[in-house]
């Protein structure tokens, strides 16, 4: 069995159904109308420990919910998960006490007392052994050059300092798997590298595993091995970015700048727009075309200047697995 | 475990005492309430000594009692309303405690600083003004304590069990308004219950409200005999035991409706 195990979730909820204006008041008072709306169907997929994975979707794909079952907040409708060997809805308080969930919009952080005073609550509330608090609360600040503002209230801080505050507030009683609910949204690139590099080294140190959900693709890249991609409720792909990148990412641009204005003679499967100051752009699907090929054929016919390869970013390649197009 | 508990208490018990205006306007409000119901009473007895065997002092006690520990008792009804309201209660069931524990020990916290910093200074001033019988004996005195301390449960529990309400309904407001007119009414802390007709008198025994300030108050002014204690001892343990249990029943039911609101 693995560490984490999710079987054929699925979860929906009601929600109220009401048409706009006085109208709709009244008749929603009378005879309210409800619609299910299915959060998260039929989702399957298995996290090994020590593992690193990202979580992606668009808005309202089930991504949070599933974070919420498998942290033992919501009840799933039907379907299994274990964690570790825990059902996280149903053994939740000594479940809880195992692992750390960072949510991007809410904090766990008292908003009137000094974050250090939070720390302190969590250590209290968590049981955690004085040298272990210490060590790991030393560490994390340290990593997350929090130093400036520990003793500062939670309501003076940036939108990127509470976050790294959350962070550590979910760490500090050493959890064996971290969940992280976009925790990169609404800070700046330099914080959200900060906390890209803190995730790194704790997953690769520690051998804590990870799951985390984000819009931003980046973060995927530049931490996650493996990517799952759910829409509208379903798992749409689970894999490494690279094998996304040979199975659906095939298509190729060439730039070509010429040192001369003139037309380019049609190639078959290449698609040839023209850009401004004599550069061109071929597209093709790699597959097809050799790309080998293709340059010294152009390099024989043309006078050329410059020649540029480009691979299509990940995040266009999902964008077209959102539209249903791969 | 218990350690989460007491910081839980502790906090709460702090955060009580940040607003210091606020608190000592409180003070003056509860012995203002006191005083005019004492005002209304003399006048309803116009210097008679007693009614229907129930004299000035007693009724005097009663008030200074009862509402001096509505004080105490005082429970945030939206406890779980508020979180369930904004989402947070998502963060809360990540901690690694009982949210009941959790609730029970929050209010426990601003309790005991009610107690101390509230009841306490509003007590003096009251008798100060308008006097008060004095405990009957001090065995008395113990199981009036006793008697007290089941009360707090009673009232807690209640809140308890209509708070759950909230998993089904948003807004709980009117829910909670409609609880504290019954509450108010018929524990006997705005009308003492002497007073109330013999066949209201006999309904209320089979209601809860009756054990959360009256009780205390006739154990208090040695109105009950010794067997009679013990059933209502009884009778207030019946009543916590059952409404946690329907609270803990509804809580189970309605964790399966939980809707983080807001993402």
């Amino acid at each position: 069995m693995s560490f984490i195990d999710v079987e054929q979730v699925s979860k929906s909820f009601r929600i109220n159904k009401r048409s706009a204006g006085v109208a709709g008041m009244l008749m929603n008072l009378v005879a309210p109308k409800y619609e299910k709306k299915q959060a998260v169907k039929d989702i399957s997929f298995q996290i090994e420990k020590g593992e690193m994975v990202g979580f992606i979707g668009p808005n309202g794909a089930g991504k949070s919910t599933t974070i919420k079952m498998l942290s033992g907040i919501l009840y799933p409708d039907s379907g299994k998960i274990s964690v570790n060997g825990y059902i996280p809805y149903k053994q939740r308080k000594e479940y809880v006490a195992r692992i750390g969930v960072v949510f991007g919009q809410k904090s766990q952080l008292q908003w009137d007392l000094p974050v250090i005073d939070s720390f302190e609550l969590l250590k209290a509330i968590y049981s955690i052994k004085e040298d272990v608090y210490k060590k790991n609360l030393n560490r994390f600040v340290d990593m997350l050059d929090m130093g400036g503002f520990v003793n500062q209230p939670v309501r003076q801080l940036s939108l990127g300092q509470r976050m790294r505050a959350d962070i550590v507030a979910a760490l500090l009683h050493s959890p064996e798997i971290v969940f992280f609910d976009e925790p990169t949204i609404g800070v700046d690139v330099l914080g959200k590298e900060t906390i890209r590099e803190f995730i790194r080294e704790l997953n690769a140190q520690d051998q804590v595993t990870m799951l985390f959900t984000t819009h931003d693709m980046q973060d995927i890249e530049k931490t996650c091995n493996r990517l799952i991609i759910i829409d509208k409720g379903s798992k749409m792909y689970d894999g490494s970015l690279q094998s996304i990148r040979e199975k659906y990412g095939t298509e190729r641009r060439l730039i070509v700048e010429l040192n001369q204005e003139e037309e380019l003679e049609g190639i078959e499967g290449v698609t040839i727009d023209n850009l401004e100051n004599r550069k061109k752009s071929l597209s093709f699907d790699n597959n097809q075309v050799n790309i080998n090929d293709l340059m010294n054929n152009l390099l024989q016919k043309y006078s050329i200047r410059d020649l540029t390869v480009s691979e299509p970013e990940i995040e266009s390649i999902i964008q077209k697995m959102y539209n249903g197009e791969v | 475990m218990l350690r989460a508990y007491l910081a839980f208490a502790k906090k709460s018990f702090l955060q009580k005492s940040a607003y210091r205006f606020d608190h000592f306007m409180g003070i003056f409000n509860t012995i203002l309430r006191i005083f005019i119901f004492w005002e209304i009473y003399q006048a309803l007895y116009g210097g008679r000594a007693e009614v229907d065997g129930i004299t000035m002092s007693m009724v005097t006690t009663n008030f200074i009692l009862s509402m001096g520990l509505s004080v105490v008792f005082k429970v945030n009804d939206f406890y779980l309303p508020d979180k369930l309201q904004d989402g947070s209660i998502a963060t809360e069931l990540l901690l690694p405690v009982s949210f009941h524990g959790r609730m029970l020990a929050s209010n426990l916290g601003s309790s005991l600083f009610q107690l101390v910093f509230h009841f306490v200074p509003a007590l003096v001033v009251s008798v100060l003004i308008m006097g008060m019988e004095a405990p009957v004996s001090a065995p008395m005195f113990i199981l009036f304590l006793v008697s007290t301390l089941f009360g707090y449960f009673v009232l807690w529990s209640i809140s308890f069990l209509m708070q759950m309400m909230s998993f089904w309904m948003l807004n709980v407001w009117a829910v909670m308004t409609i609880k504290d007119v019954f509450v108010n009414v018929l524990s006997g802390s705005m009308i003492p219950l002497w007073f109330m007709p013999n066949w209201m008198q006999g309904v209320l025994k089979f209601t809860p409200f009756s054990y959360i300030y009256f009780t205390p108050v006739q154990i208090y002014l040695g109105q009950l005999s010794i067997k009679e204690i013990f059933i209502r001892f009884a009778m207030q343990a019946f009543w916590i035991f059952v409404l946690l249990m329907a609270g803990a029943f509804f809580w189970k039911k309605g964790q399966k409706k939980i809707v983080v609101q807001g993402g």
